[in-house]
């Protein structure tokens, strides 16, 4: 596929250019959004938002050949932007009927991810991010310095940070409990 | 390989088998094509000239009366707002109120603005405290109504957000409708932990409303399994959409669905809905359905009940003498049993269906012995991976003799009708 033959179409214009460019990296994409999210349900929906902007902004970018990187960056940027609004914005209706609400139990996540999950919440959120973008979605360092737009030094030292922790708190062998015993 | 990163490459390997969904294309394409097409910027600077000549030709020419809104755009409310409002904002269609007051907590609260029109009042509104915010800023204010000569309107709802310092908040209030006779409005609210009720009056100007595009009769009636629903009327302001009707379902309420599955859709797209509300009254139940406004150009608009509540009679015997969990399948939906149990209470059937089926008439029977479903307890549900969300529960049932037969009669759930109502636009 011809990227750059594709993205000037697109600049000029054509909606299809723009969706075979998204089509043809679409599980990357898709994964990508879903490591941020957390569920199908969020992902579709910052990917919706995704291709609006790039569609609205594709004047803007300069180097044809930098398509991919610069999309996946405009969609890290919503994804976060979304998860904050998502923490913040509180829905009146909730407000008057927090106390009575009778809450339901919703599962989204299987065990494996809570594991995960669990594993990582020691980290901070630029480090979980870090970690996440380079061992799940095997990115490497120059592009995550890209897509979360830090120097590639600060990249490096979050993830070395991170592991540390990680080996710190999970150890080698023994698991947390045991160790504590001991001390 | 140390073993953290052993794991950390295991959630890898877990997500890598993740693929786009199937519907991947088909959602980013419709995002796409609700955007107009764009055209090139190849803008040349005699055109430039020409397109501002011609600009000031509108405004003074054609389009004086959008001096009549406030003209101004009301900022940082973008992220408590739709699209369409958004939109509404930038062309500055609302009146600037822009009054203030103080809480007893000492916050301060300003109406910034409102828009109006036919369907509904919107304000916006700020909050703001230099101690900071709680959290729970219920606690600080609680809107109301807004009242006024000929106007008594109940608020329906609003969002808000809060600033990443924790003194400030923007938000958006949703009332009914405001009378064209009022010339004062009052806003009235409850403060503090104790409730104590509060208020602030500012002018309106009833011109300044926006105008109604549509509104028209419907007329329509569609049938259901259980009975009837019939779309009246139809009312489009630039801010939403309303479609009044009514309804005669018997048990529409047994499913948490209501007229979710309703679907407004213009020029091929679907609208956005905002929400419903059911009124019920001695002789069936009033509704209305409220989309987000409606494109400028307007030329389909088609109603279609795609899902509503279903009932089919089933008449279904079970057998429950398998010990492993045994599926079944009902009119196309299922139902799995997973643990049949005699206990202190009797006899406890723990099942799983899909999130919105309902057994009815459901009894246990014990040879020619049967037993009516007592209650039912401990509700989950559960969100797979697909989306698709499975109920469990368990019955109960008062004897203490082990079934061999579990008795269905019936089962309600969400149906496909797919019927459209064709509205026509002039």
């Amino acid at each position: 596929m011809d990227v750059v033959r594709l993205v000037k179409k697109a600049k000029r214009g054509s909606k299809e250019a723009l969706m075979k460019l998204i089509m043809a990296e679409k599980d990357h994409m898709y994964r990508l959004a879903f490591t941020y999210m957390g569920n199908q349900h969020d992902a579709m929906d910052v990917l919706e938002e995704m291709i609006v902007r790039l569609y609205e902004n594709i004047d803007q970018l300069k180097k044809e050949e930098a398509f991919y990187s610069w999309s996946k960056t405009i969609l890290v940027n919503i994804c976060k932007k979304t998860l904050r609004k998502q923490k913040k914005l509180v829905l009146i209706d909730e407000w008057h009927s927090s106390i009575e609400n009778e809450r339901i139990h919703l599962n989204t996540n299987s065990d494996d991810q809570m594991e995960i999950a669990e594993m990582l919440s020691i980290l901070n959120e630029n480090q979980k991010e870090a970690i996440k973008l380079k061992y799940f979605l095997d990115l490497d360092y120059q592009t995550i310095a890209e897509m979360t737009n830090v120097p590639l030094g600060t990249v490096k030292s979050r993830i070395y940070e991170a592991l540390r922790k990680l080996k710190d708190h999970y150890g080698g062998e023994g698991n947390e409990r045991d160790r504590g015993s001991i001390e | 390989m140390n073993e953290i990163e052993g794991r950390l490459n295991e959630e890898k390997k877990r997500l890598d088998a993740i693929t786009a969904p199937e519907e991947f294309e088909a959602r980013l394409r419709g995002a796409l094509d609700a955007k107009p097409s764009r055209k090139p910027k190849h803008r040349s600077r005699y055109l430039m000239v020409a397109a501002v000549g011609l600009l000031c030709f509108m405004l003074i020419g054609y389009n004086y009366n959008a001096f009549a809104y406030y003209g101004k755009k009301l900022f940082g409310f973008d992220e408590v707002i739709s699209e369409t409002l958004q939109d509404l904002n930038e062309k500055g269609m609302g009146q600037i109120v822009d009054k203030k007051t103080t809480l007893i907590d000492g916050t301060e609260l300003t109406i910034d603005g409102i828009m109006t029109d036919a369907n509904q009042l919107i304000m916006y509104y700020t909050l703001s405290n230099p101690q900071g915010l709680k959290d729970t800023f219920s606690d600080i204010f609680n809107p109301d109504k807004v009242t006024g000569f000929l106007t008594n309107a109940h608020g329906g709802g609003g969002t808000a957000i809060i600033n990443d310092s924790g003194k400030e908040v923007k938000g958006t209030l949703y009332f009914d409708p405001v009378s064209p006779f009022s010339r004062k409005l009052t806003l009235h609210f409850r403060q503090g932990v104790d409730n104590r009720e509060g208020s602030v009056t500012f002018p309106y100007d009833p011109n300044k409303a926006m105008q109604t595009q549509i509104h028209q009769s419907i007329k329509e009636t569609i049938k259901v399994d259980k009975g009837t629903l019939t779309f009246k009327t139809i009312k489009a302001t630039p801010t939403s959409t309303v479609i009044e009707g009514k309804m005669d379902v018997v048990d529409y309420d047994r499913l948490h669905f209501g007229l979710e599955g309703v679907e407004l859709i213009a020029n091929g797209r679907s609208i956005q809905k905002l929400g419903y509300g059911v009124k019920s009254s001695f002789n069936g139940s009033k509704f209305d359905l409220r989309f987000d406004g409606l494109p400028a150009q307007l030329d389909s608009l088609e109603l279609t009940v795609k899902e509503f509540i279903g009932y089919k009679e089933l008449e279904e015997q079970i057998p429950l003498t398998s010990d492993e969990e045994i599926h079944f399948d009902l009119e196309g939906n299922d139902l799995w049993i997973k643990v049949v149990a005699a206990t202190e209470k009797g006899i406890e059937v723990t099942f799983k269906t899909d999130g919105n089926v309902l057994l009815d008439g459901v009894s246990i029977k014990s040879g020619s012995r049967s037993t009516p479903l007592k209650t039912t307890i401990g509700h989950k549900l559960e969100k797979q991976g697909d989306g698709r969300i499975i109920s469990e529960r368990t019955m109960i049932f008062e004897t203490k003799t082990m079934p061999d037969h579990l008795l269905v009669e019936g089962i309600y759930y969400v149906k496909q009708y797919n019927e459209q109502i064709e509205i026509p636009v002039h």
